[in-house]
């Protein structure tokens, strides 16, 4: 990952921003990159609610929108291989954030539907693509696959083709 | 010809946040705290749902007492899709995400992908896609309004709107040879120069459409069955926009003047001079002044493109990155070398990812990439504004009544194959 240094090529909004929450949360931002003028800090699963509810209340900062929460996967990463990734928009100050956190197998990540209402599809829609759990969602079931559909299609190991998990049991009993 | 739609703005109100909430809770039928609520389930096939979107109602008599709405049955996968091809065969994949307004969708991928490259776009193309982007709004805002009052009742309309569309539809197939899906945008430019005898068409639609706008608006403007069923309905503050990440038109017209064109300018829209249309009401007659008033402001734009484009290639000169034109593949053997590579092999991409947001006539699109390297993306995300507005319907719907259902659907603009991907 690019590291720190790129810090400096930032706009003068983000310099604000990037300043500010270093002094807010110091050590506990594990990585701090930029690229192509995309401003992402990396946090523990721990502080995930807490970093985002900040970014969100904080005078200076006014996150106020959740523009998009998605999930991603690096098999080759031996003991976090999930990341799941918010990008927050702030409408009064026009600047962009990207926050990840890296998820080990079957790991929790605390809900942010309660920060921002939206992140309940964005949530329900990561869950069924990565099998992510987020605890404390109201209803995390299946979104855009059927309801009784097998398996996780975005992991790097679920086939692109084949009949893999696609099949729909017309005698589905469950709760739909 | 009546009134031009400024004036009635000037006489509209402008209520501020707290009035707009206070109305928007006075309009809101109380529910009984003994009704008996009956559940029924809306769709996926029902006409005005404009695709295949189911929502579960909860109801109290004519009340909604809560929404679950359900996506999905359109989802092809087109993440999953993204991830076994090269980022120039992407590009017809974004095409079908939303059918009406094809070209923003390939310019929103292109963007985002020449962010991640670091490719500078040519001035010319610049100012074709900013006039393609309008010519998307232009037909997307007369193809809603005519669903709009379909939705409302009067099926006729529905037939006229179709009439002004076709202009912009005739357009298209000059310009790229197709009409509906046409992949006009290509990684680091447009695919085609405008071809002669363009200018004079667009003019003469440029002509006709702000009459036949001023048509519809003596139909349907002072029309009361309109007014009665668009005023103070599906009130959606620009707070609750926010929350729900409502973008577009909807949260312009609650007075917020947020729009990617002016704040994050991609295309040329930083040298063009256009004004962005504000609403106050955020009622579903707001909605419908705003983008009549945006397609006057498109009109604008496209004008000024044509007018200042400048002359040069449409496509940038970068071996590593572009499939070159045609007509030089089969000219210079460098050109058909650098074609073979890209077309086979892929594009060079560092590693990285970025985000990149566009405005859409829908609302704010963004595409986020993540590169390992190699040619094709290691993940693709597409953050389209229809799957947040129909997760809005929740909170939009709340409180109304059965029969607004209609109006407030059409009136946030949802196209599911957009929303589910």
């Amino acid at each position: 990952m690019a590291a720190a240094k790129n810090i400096d090529e930032l706009s003068p909004a983000h310099k604000q921003v990037a300043s500010h929450l270093q002094g807010k949360f110091g050590k506990r931002l594990l990585e701090t990159s930029s690229f192509r003028g995309d401003l992402t800090y990396v946090v523990s699963p721990q502080d995930w609610l807490e970093v985002l509810t900040y970014c969100r209340d904080a005078e200076e900062l006014r996150f106020d929108r959740l523009d998009s929460l998605l999930g991603n996967h690096f098999p080759e990463r031996e003991d976090q291989p999930f990341e799941v990734i918010a990008h927050l928009v702030s409408i009064p100050h026009t600047t962009r954030i990207r926050i990840k956190t890296r998820l080990a197998e079957g790991e929790t990540l605390p809900t942010v539907t309660g920060v921002w209402p939206s992140a309940s599809f964005d949530e329900r829609e990561t869950w069924e693509m990565f099998g992510v759990v987020f605890e404390g969602h109201p209803n995390l079931t299946r979104l855009l696959t059927v309801p009784d559909f097998d398996g996780y299609p975005l992991r790097k190991d679920f086939p692109l083709q084949g009949r893999v998990g696609g099949r729909i049991r017309w005698n589905f009993k469950g709760e739909i | 010809m009546s009134a031009p739609l400024e004036e009635k703005v000037e006489q509209r109100t402008r209520p501020t946040l707290e009035e707009l909430k206070e109305r928007k809770a006075r309009n809101r039928q109380r529910v009984s705290d003994n009704a008996e609520v009956m559940t029924i389930s809306m769709g996926p096939h029902h006409p005005s749902t404009h695709g295949v979107f189911r929502m579960d109602l909860d109801l109290d008599g004519e009340v909604i007492v809560d929404v679950r709405p359900e996506v999905g049955n359109l989802h092809r996968g087109m993440e999953k899709l993204a991830e076994s091809k090269t980022y120039h065969q992407i590009i017809p994949l974004t095409d079908r995400l939303h059918y009406v307004v094809s070209f923003s969708q390939n310019e929103g991928y292109c963007e985002a992908v020449e962010k991640l490259m670091g490719i500078e776009v040519p001035e010319r193309a610049k100012y074709i896609r900013s006039m393609c982007h309008e010519m998307c709004r232009i037909a997307n805002h007369i193809i809603w309004l005519g669903f709009l009052v379909m939705d409302l009742g009067a099926i006729t309309f529905q037939q006229i709107t179709f009439r002004e569309r076709e202009y912009i539809m005739d357009l298209w197939e000059m310009l790229t040879g197709a009409r509906l899906t046409h992949s006009f945008a290509r990684i680091g430019g447009v695919a085609k120069d405008i071809p002669d005898g363009f200018r004079e068409k667009m003019a003469a639609a440029l002509e006709v459409i702000p009459k036949r706008m001023a048509e519809y608006d003596r139909l349907i403007r002072n029309n009361r069955i309109f007014l009665a069923r668009g005023k103070d309905v599906g009130i959606f503050t620009s707070e609750d926009c926010a929350a729900w990440r409502v973008t577009g038109p909807t949260l312009r017209a609650a007075g917020c003047p947020r729009d990617l064109r002016k704040d994050e300018p991609f295309a040329a829209y930083d040298q063009l001079d256009f004004n962005v249309c504000v609403e106050y009401e955020a009622d579903v007659i707001a909605r419908y002044v705003l983008r009549m008033n945006e397609i006057y402001e498109s009109i604008k734009i496209i004008k000024q493109c044509l007018d200042e484009m400048p002359d040069g290639p449409v496509i940038a000169e970068d071996a590593f990155h572009v499939i070159p034109p045609k007509k030089d593949v089969l000219r210079s053997s460098a050109a058909m070398i650098q074609d073979f590579v890209q077309v086979f092999r892929g594009p060079q991409v560092p590693k990285g990812e970025v985000y990149k947001a566009v405005e859409t006539s829908q609302g704010e699109l963004a595409f986020y990439i993540v590169s390992d390297g190699s040619p094709k993306p290691q993940r693709l995300r597409i953050t389209t504004p229809c799957f947040y507005h129909c997760q809005a319907m929740q909170p939009l719907l709340q409180g109304e009544m059965l029969a607004d259902i209609v109006g407030i659907f059409c009136g946030v603009d949802v196209c599911l194959g957009s929303c589910d991907r």
